[in-house]
């Protein structure tokens, strides 16, 4: 992205409330809010309420990316995504990752899904650093940071990034979608060039988010080797590991890089659609052919076949993990199983 | 740019249902368009409003605006395929995944292997050979089923077995004596017995029920046969048929994309393939 020019902006949270207010009618603009004080676990995507309690930095949202790009439920036969254009803003590096598996599943390989297809074209998305970081957050045991990069590997899908730093956004351009925005930003709002204190601080924020998240993971090694999900085939491991899983899916269904669906035809009157639906690997009916044989017959199975997914089969398909380390499924879990403990048990088998 | 939508599919109306055996149909379909099939490839059939799975074409895939797909009552989608009558319309897309890779069985001779409605993709790939028989050197066909009843195709079987280089065999697992059964009785397997084929450069095609599939590789090992020569057809969990539902991985490969068709030594590290 080497002609996009990494922080050469600045902009301040007026600007940028005065920003989404101009646009309000043209875009529909999504934003994390907080929806719980108490629990730190608690920024939500809500439609732009038109005042400033918008939360760009922090950490990610509780609601996958995935929900605005590959909705829980909709019809692909006929697709039905709509041709509005949307700003989603306060996307963190995490989901931007899973959202660069999705691209390669569902754009990029030997077909196109006609909703995602359409739900990307019309979406801008405007990312954000984080500044803090949950108790689950590992992005850098999977040698990610939590703010997205604009080159290399690692490049973030990200259009217009903006990094907080005291008052003000930084603000990189990742794409001509995000030149688009920014030259609306700039005829609507104030946008200057920022001093190098700024730079220097956001420099500052960068290497001190990083060792937070290395406190946090301490005892997790980032060079571990997650190839031991398909090499320990000992059924008495995975027993003993799935033991308090009480099999509710929760754990794909908020995973932003999960994208299994079923499909299916729903009746009206003389009308149909043919629905896709996220479905889930846990589920016991997951993989039953219709003669009754399913591979995968017992819960050890399934608890395996998702970490095998992520560390094994997507990387086969498509080059990178099908984890980005952004925690949702250690959150939800109610039997609190959490995944770095599942891997770093079965390195230590 | 926008792309075709994969989900779109095309009118298939229903010329004429055989029964072909208490739970299996065979369906004569009148495509719109030509449906530009490989042997071994399949489809996805859909009853309107009902939902669609998937199957692999049972007629040549030299015929391609009339094909013939046979179809086995095992579940809701099945159910409501065998209540469709003459002139009813499905909706069908495809093809999908890789076939049989013809090219490898020039010149050689050629093992059928099937059991149950296993035998449907045999017979496309057997009347896909007929049409070219002068390319193979033999073709032995291998044909089990449960019961007498339970055995599909037989009024073709004297067709089949005008051609000189088609060596045919069929066992049923049981039968009574009132059934008048002219073939073997026994699992399918107890027919490799009795071919008269060399195996070391003959291909082997199997297609059945899991545990068919399983115990007819292990006898075509044992006969000699080698692990890259013998193909399988898997029956795989499936919905999408390109890769987006995710329902039959298996290991790194997709049965949808990467097959249905694998060859044996591609799959036999694969935890579970039988199942």
């Amino acid at each position: 992205m080497g002609k996009f020019q990494k922080n050469s902006l600045r902009m301040d949270k007026a600007a940028l409330v005065k920003f989404f207010k101009e646009v309000q009618d043209q875009f529909d603009i999504f934003l994390p809010y907080e929806i719980d004080k108490d629990d730190p676990d608690n920024l939500k995507l809500k439609k732009f309420q038109g005042d400033d309690n918008f939360i760009l930095n922090k950490y990610r949202t509780i609601d996958p990316l995935k929900s605005l790009f590959y909705l829980s439920s909709e019809s692909v036969l006929p697709p039905t995504a709509k041709e509005d254009k949307r700003i989603i803003a306060g996307v963190k590096n995490c989901d931007l990752l899973s959202l660069g598996v999705h691209d390669a599943a569902l754009l990029e390989d030997n077909f196109v899904d006609p909703n995602f297809e359409k739900w990307r074209k019309n979406t801008y998305i405007i990312s954000s650093d984080c500044d803090a970081a949950l108790s689950t957050c590992h992005c850098n045991i999977l040698g990610h940071k939590p703010y997205p990069n604009t080159s290399g590997e690692d490049k973030a899908r990200f259009d217009l990034n903006l990094s907080l730093v005291d008052d003000n956004y930084l603000i990189t351009v990742g794409s001509q979608k995000g030149q688009e925005l920014l030259d609306l930003m700039k005829q609507v709002s104030e946008v200057d060039e920022p001093d190098n204190y700024l730079l220097n601080e956001l420099e500052r924020q960068h290497e001190e988010i990083d060792k937070k998240l290395e406190q946090i993971n301490e005892e997790f090694s980032p060079d571990r080797d997650v190839g031991v999900v398909s090499k320990v085939k000992d059924d008495e491991v995975w027993e003993e590991l799935c033991e308090e899983c009480v099999q509710c899916g929760g754990c794909t269904n908020i995973c932003p890089s999960c994208y299994c669906i079923i499909v299916n035809d729903e009746s009206i009157d003389d009308n149909f659609k043919r629905i896709r639906t996220w479905d889930s690997c846990q589920l016991s009916g997951y993989a039953r052919v219709a003669g009754g044989e399913s591979p995968r017959d017992r819960l050890w199975e399934r608890f395996r076949n998702r970490y095998q997914c992520k560390f094994d089969f997507i990387k086969q398909n498509f080059s990178q993990y099908g984890c980005k380390g952004c925690g949702r499924c250690i959150s939800v879990c109610p039997a609190e199983i959490d995944l770095r403990e599942v891997i770093k048990a079965l390195q230590e088998v | 740019m926008s792309h075709p939508n994969p989900y779109d599919v095309q009118k298939a109306e229903i010329l004429n249902v055989i029964e072909e055996s208490p739970q299996i149909k065979t369906f004569q379909l009148k495509l719109e368009k030509p449906l530009e099939f490989e042997t071994g490839q399949f489809v996805e059939l859909s009853v309107p409003g009902v939902g669609e799975a998937p199957f692999t074409p049972s007629s040549s895939h030299y015929q391609k605006e009339e094909i013939e797909v046979s179809i086995m009552k095992t579940g809701f989608v099945t159910e409501k395929i065998h209540e469709a009558q003459k002139g009813d319309i499905f909706g069908i897309r495809g093809p999908y995944g890789k076939g049989y890779p013809l090219d490898k069985f020039k010149d050689r001779d050629i093992l059928l292997l099937g059991g149950g409605v296993g035998l449907a993709p045999l017979r496309c790939l057997l009347q896909t050979l007929i049409h070219d028989i002068d390319d193979y050197k033999s073709i032995t066909v291998c044909f089990g089923a449960k019961t007498p009843q339970d055995m599909i195709y037989k009024d073709q079987v004297d067709d089949w077995k005008s051609y000189d280089k088609i060596h045919h065999l069929c066992t049923v697992d049981k039968c009574k004596p009132e059934d008048n059964w002219q073939g073997c009785t026994g699992v399918v397997t107890v027919l490799l017995d009795d071919i008269e084929i060399d195996p070391k450069d003959a291909v082997a095609i199997v297609c059945g029920p899991p545990i068919m599939m399983k115990f007819g590789s292990f006898s075509l090992l044992d006969k000699g046969f080698k692990e890259e020569n013998i193909y399988l057809s898997m029956e795989k969990k499936m919905y999408c048929g390109f890769g987006e539902c995710r329902h039959c991985v298996m290991g790194g490969y997709y049965a949808c994309k990467d097959g249905p068709v694998f060859s044996y030594d591609k799959i036999k590290d694969v935890e579970k393939i039988w199942e």
